[in-house]
């Protein structure tokens, strides 16, 4: 391991525990509260029914099963909300965090590539967000049985393998506009921005025909569609998610390694 | 592998900003084992030139060298072997001193020949009385100073670039940086340093550069901006001597005379001053040095011919 990717990932070590520990109460919660879901589910169910179309598939499923239950509250909800925050924070923070904190001349003054600065800074964004999905996986797997909440460990791997393609790549998102800019604060408004245009694009194109041909824009069509939770990996969805990150490291890696710092 | 004579070589360099002044044309070198001091008021353009030659900006045009390689293509083998000091100093702050040295230890793969660089860096730090143990946003503007200090000296670079080092330093530690900076040299390293006041660089700098307004004015060895600088002396007479006896002398810029003193600005050697006050009783003569400070002032005075008297 590089010297700078093992002081990246030390610099995290206290904010990557925090939000492990706060996503495990979450994860915990959530599992506590199934059995008393699934049996008002009933009229969950007629409730969510009469909702329109668009809200349906924000927020229907199917209740009383745990693949659904975990879709509607832990996948399609906060679980992107939290992973989101973290990776386009940790994003942002990698090179514009740092250059706006002045630590960037510092730190390129020592013999390492841009290009290496930003690879460090990648990898240690993938790994504590990888970490953060272990984490996720682990609490449910550990403290759903307790609950009733039983899902094929395979079918929860492939679900929080997706939330972290899906976190990943917007993290690289805002990486990329760190980079392009310098800025940690339009780095995460804009990656933040697009994630919640994204976000209701997706939802609104299930709904609205004259939008749908716009959803595959959306890496949100490509995180639960098919349902990981009952049908596991869709290699297509990990290639299009593999792909737009690929896209936002190259324009990351061009940027940065052309520009001037700022003082 | 044989070594060039220039560690650096600037040659028409020009940076342009969107709307800020950069810097024009500048040209100069810095030769091997040589202190080079780059004065100037802030803002003209000081620290645009050093972040060149770390390529942290890139030049409009014009080109670098250093250790006789592009800065850009070659920053790698070009930082193995600088010492660098920012000028605004941002450190990690959540660190100890001893983790963020130990990791840009780790970072510059150790020191020469990748020697383990604690007993340098503990070493260092001992000589600046800096307790390493303490948290970075816990110490002083001077204290974090001394931690961009040991980081810029802990891998015995061959050209340490510094840019303001002693700002924040009270005047004991400057004397060992002073030290330390004498042993560098001795070591063979060269030095590059700016700054805004005459002190430091006249302490450390062979020659120095004077840049205002992103331009360089002149470069000159320090000996001779000394001796270009007004010689001030007061000779005190048993009786009062007309002044008018030594402002006509060769050098002699002003010539006062106050009660039983006449006082005297000479430029350059004060050889005829001497032979003029033997023709009268001298009862003293004092003489102060000329700083480099007033040299470099005059640099910067408004009117272009020259002509200090009054």
């Amino acid at each position: 391991m590089s010297a700078l990717l093992k002081k990246t990932l030390r610099d995290q070590e206290r904010a990557f525990l925090a939000w492990a520990i706060g996503l495990a109460l979450m994860a915990g919660m959530y599992a506590a509260f199934y059995p008393s879901v699934r049996d008002s589910a009933t009229d969950l169910q007629r409730y969510l029914d009469n909702l329109p179309e668009a809200l349906k598939s924000l927020f229907g499923g199917d209740f009383t099963t745990p693949a659904g239950y975990l879709r509607s509250e832990t996948f399609s909800a906060l679980g992107p909300i939290l992973f989101l925050v973290f990776a386009i924070g940790a994003g942002a923070r990698a090179i514009a965090g740092e250059e706006e904190g002045r630590t960037l001349d510092l730190l390129l003054s020592a013999p390492i590539r841009r290009s290496h600065v930003i690879a460090d800074k990648w990898i240690s964004l993938v790994v504590t967000t990888l970490g953060l999905a272990v984490v996720l996986g682990l609490t449910i797997t550990l403290i759903g049985p307790l609950f009733d909440l039983r899902i094929p460990v395979g079918d929860l791997a492939a679900a929080c393998l997706m939330l972290f393609l899906l976190a990943v790549t917007f993290g690289t998102i805002a990486l990329a506009i760190g980079c392009l800019t310098g800025r940690r604060g339009l780095a995460n408004g804009i990656a933040g921005a697009l994630a919640t245009i994204t976000y209701v694009l997706n939802v609104l194109a299930t709904a609205e025909r004259s939008i749908a041909p716009l959803r595959p824009l959306s890496p949100f069509r490509w995180y639960l569609e098919p349902d990981p939770l009952t049908t596991g990996v869709s290699a297509t969805n990990v290639l299009v998610l593999l792909a737009i990150t690929a896209i936002a490291y190259l324009g990351a890696w061009l940027t940065f390694e052309r520009r001037d710092l700022r003082a | 592998m044989s070594e060039p004579a220039a560690v650096i070589e600037v040659r028409e360099l020009t940076k342009r900003y969107g709307t800020s002044r950069g810097v024009e044309d500048l040209t100069f070198e810095v030769s091997r084992g040589e202190a080079f001091g780059f004065l100037g008021p802030n803002g003209a353009g000081k620290t645009t030139t050093i972040r060149t030659l770390l390529d942290f900006i890139r030049p409009t045009s014009g080109s670098i060298r250093v250790f006789d390689m592009d800065p850009r293509r070659e920053g790698v083998r070009v930082h193995q072997r600088i010492g660098y000091l920012p000028g605004e100093l941002a450190l990690y702050e959540r660190m100890t001193g001893e983790a963020f040295l130990r990791s840009f230890a780790e970072l510059r793969g150790g020191g020469r020949r990748g020697s383990d660089t604690w007993p340098r860096i503990s070493d260092l730090a001992d000589r600046l009385s800096l307790d390493l143990t303490r948290t970075i946003h816990e110490l002083s503007h001077g204290n974090k100073q001394k931690v961009g200090l040991v980081q810029a000296f802990m891998h015995e670079p061959d050209l340490l670039i510094l840019d303001e080092p002693t700002q924040g330093l009270d005047p004991l530690v400057q004397q060992t940086f002073y030290a330390m900076v004498a042993e560098e040299r001795a070591r063979g390293a060269a030095i590059f340093l700016s700054s805004h006041v005459m002190p430091e660089v006249e302490r450390v700098c062979d020659r120095i550069g004077i840049i205002r307004d992103g331009q360089l004015v002149t470069v000159t060895d320090i000996g001779d901006l000394k001796a270009k600088a007004l010689r001030r002396i007061e000779i005190h007479f048993d009786r009062p001597v007309s002044a008018s006896a030594f402002s006509s002398l060769a050098g002699v810029k002003e010539a006062i005379a106050h009660g039983d003193s006449v006082l005297l600005s000479v430029e350059g050697p004060v050889d005829a001053v001497i032979k003029e006050a033997a023709a009268h009783d001298v009862v003293s003569l004092e003489t102060r040095e000329p700083s480099l400070e007033e040299a470099f002032l005059a640099f910067y005075e408004p009117h272009e011919d020259g002509e200090r008297s009054e």
